[in-house]
């Protein structure tokens, strides 16, 4: 193959993956007080056009919740490619708060790109960390991603979430249209259907160590709850229960599923080992117990439950099953979700006629109405708990949205591939391997 | 060079700039295309749908001309009783999906309870809950809402 050719085979390839993803966040309403960053084009010393690429990928990632706001080369004063070639005065003119510079070179093998970088506090004209990231040059947004994290990481103080992936459930538009189990990048690229059936998928819940998924497939007539391996695609069915089997719901181990059964006569909580194989009945309450969430800790699940006349939201301790109910606001309350740091739950709420995604806080009880949205459902929360995604319905057609934490970046993810719900973020991913030099 | 010189050069360039402390090292590990999928075969939903019975938002009552639907259709059975009747709950779009597969579910069942209360012999009936999975009506209007919320019966 000659040079020529080898440049136009990697510009496809650079292009075509990052041409069209299939859900692509779409800010509708910013931070007002972003971060202003500026990631200089990153210096370039190998011998292929995929140069000036990374810098872009990076600040996308970056500007992707809102939080950042990024300069484009055009708009720099400099372009400085190590920290001896800045010039603060040219960022300070700008009101830059944080610069990124460095420069890319071959890795330890042919195909290995390591871009070395610094990330500096304009302000206080101070290196805030070096930082080497290397990844392969065939998957240049995975090593924009990894870097994009460790700038996260070394400005904000918790684990940046541009490496991480969601699963959704998607139907097709038409009457007869298939149900898809699909999985995409957070920034929408790599989208793909993980499973397909022409009945209904609902619920999926990823694992802790981000290796596997649970979810409720009607595919033999009703609803049974399936694990799926992420990377062979094996599936198992559980054990099936006459009635309901659904809302599956990893430990933060991996041991166990909680989940609904109705094989008692009514949704209880149950909790499946899946190492015996066996079934351990949580709740026995003649109402409707759903929607179970394991807290980070693995101490509580909270859950749904009608028995007080309509949905409200419990905690139940599964050591001793002591159960207090948490939601006293409103006549709807449902589906919670912990934050990672286990201190407060989103949750679907309906006031007016209308349903949000709020949060509360576990032990001052106060709720906060996150979106201004309605028929908001099935929200899941980021990581490093700063952005939430929900399902809604928007001019009629069933998308995904967005909002962080604080309410005040709001996104959605428009898609053509008809209805897509229930969205669920993984867990951060090992997508790197980091040491500490010196 | 090697390519642990190159790593060594890399460093010693960082460090000229202004000191050592603290250079961190993150490599992308190799990322597998995640490529696995796999399909359900067709399921063969049963028969057509011989009956359908109809509920107020969140309730699963039945209302009293709805009894009476359900005791001609248990009567009707009786007469052909080497088939089995299949009660499917579904739900209108608001609410949780999952606490919807439970409403559903109650529907199924208050249906179910009348067709036995008929004499239909109760190991004939099965009932399922699609929750608001399989609306026979889209849009968000009271009228697609009300047209979803129902019992479905079928003869097998």
């Amino acid at each position: 193959m000659n040079h020529r050719t080898m440049v136009f085979l990697f510009t496809f390839l650079i292009f075509s993956g990052a041409a069209f993803p299939d859900l692509k966040i779409e800010i509708t309403e910013g931070s007002q007080d972003p971060i202003r960053i500026a990631i200089v084009p990153i210096g370039w010393n190998l011998d292929d056009p995929s140069r000036g690429y990374l810098h872009q990928m990076v600040s996308s990632d970056l500007a992707s919740f809102g939080e950042f706001e990024t300069l484009t080369p055009q708009e720099m004063l400099s372009l400085p490619r190590n920290e001896e070639e800045v010039f603060f005065r040219d960022w300070k003119l700008l009101d830059v708060d944080y610069l990124v510079v460095g420069t890319a070179s071959q890795g330890e093998v042919p195909e290995e790109v390591s871009v070395s970088f610094s990330v500096i506090d304009v302000t206080r004209e101070k290196t805030l960390r070096r930082s080497i990231s290397s990844g392969s040059i065939n998957y240049l947004n995975s090593l924009a991603h990894v870097m994009s994290d460790r700038i996260y990481e070394e400005i904000n103080g918790i684990p940046g979430i541009y490496s991480t992936k969601i699963i959704y459930i998607n139907k097709e538009g038409s009457s007869n249209g298939k149900y898809h189990l699909r999985l995409a990048d957070i920034d929408g690229q790599n989208d793909l259907a993980l499973f397909s059936s022409y009945e209904p998928l609902m619920s999926p819940d990823w694992s802790s160590d981000g290796k596997k998924l649970a979810y409720v497939s009607f595919e033999e007539g009703s609803s049974k709850i399936y694990i799926q391996e992420l990377y062979t695609g094996n599936r198992k069915g559980l054990k099936s229960e006459g009635g309901i089997n659904s809302s599956p719901n990893w430990s933060p181990d991996d041991r166990y599923l909680s989940a609904v059964l109705s094989k008692a006569g009514n949704p209880d909580i149950y909790i499946y080992d899946i190492k015996e194989n066996s079934w351990k009945q949580l709740t026995d309450h003649f109402g409707i117990d759903t929607e179970p969430d394991w807290s980070p800790n693995g101490k509580k699940i909270i859950f749904t439950s009608n028995r007080s006349g309509s949905p409200q939201i419990y905690e139940m301790t599964v050591s001793n099953g002591k159960i207090r109910r948490k939601t006293f606001e409103g006549s709807y309350n449902a589906r919670a979700r912990y934050t990672p740091d286990g201190k407060s739950f989103v949750f679907v709420h309906r006031m007016d006629n209308l349903f949000h995604i709020a949060v509360q806080n576990l032990r001052t009880g106060k709720l906060r109405i996150l979106t201004d949205t309605s028929l908001d459902e099935s929200p899941t929360i980021s990581p490093n708990g700063n952005v939430i995604i929900y399902a809604t319905k928007n001019q009629g057609e069933n998308i995904l949205a967005g909002i962080s934490y604080n309410g005040k970046t709001k996104f959605i993810l428009p898609t053509d591939l008809g209805e897509v719900r229930e969205p669920s973020w993984s867990p951060i991913l090992k997508q790197s391997r980091s040491t500490r030099l010196f | 060079m090697s390519a642990l010189e190159s790593l060594f050069v890399l460093i010693a360039a960082l460090c000229a700039v202004g000191g050592c402390a603290n250079v961190l090292y993150d490599e992308a590990v190799d990322v597998s295309a995640i490529s696995a999928t796999s399909e359900a075969k067709y399921f063969d939903s049963a028969g057509e749908v011989s009956g359908t019975i109809y509920f107020d938002y969140d309730k699963y009552d039945l209302i009293s001309s709805s009894i009476t639907q359900i005791r001609q259709l248990a009567n009707d059975f009786k007469t052909n009783s080497s088939m089995k009747i299949r009660v499917e709950g579904h739900c209108d779009e608001r609410g949780t999906r999952e606490y919807n597969l439970a409403l559903g579910e109650k529907r199924a069942k208050a249906v179910a309870e009348v067709l036995i209360l008929n004499g239909v012999p109760s190991n004939k009936i099965t009932t399922v809950s699609y929750g608001e999975e399989k609306p026979v009506a889209y849009g968000s209007t009271e009228a697609s809402w009300a047209k979803n919320r129902r019992a479905e019966l079928r003869l097998l």
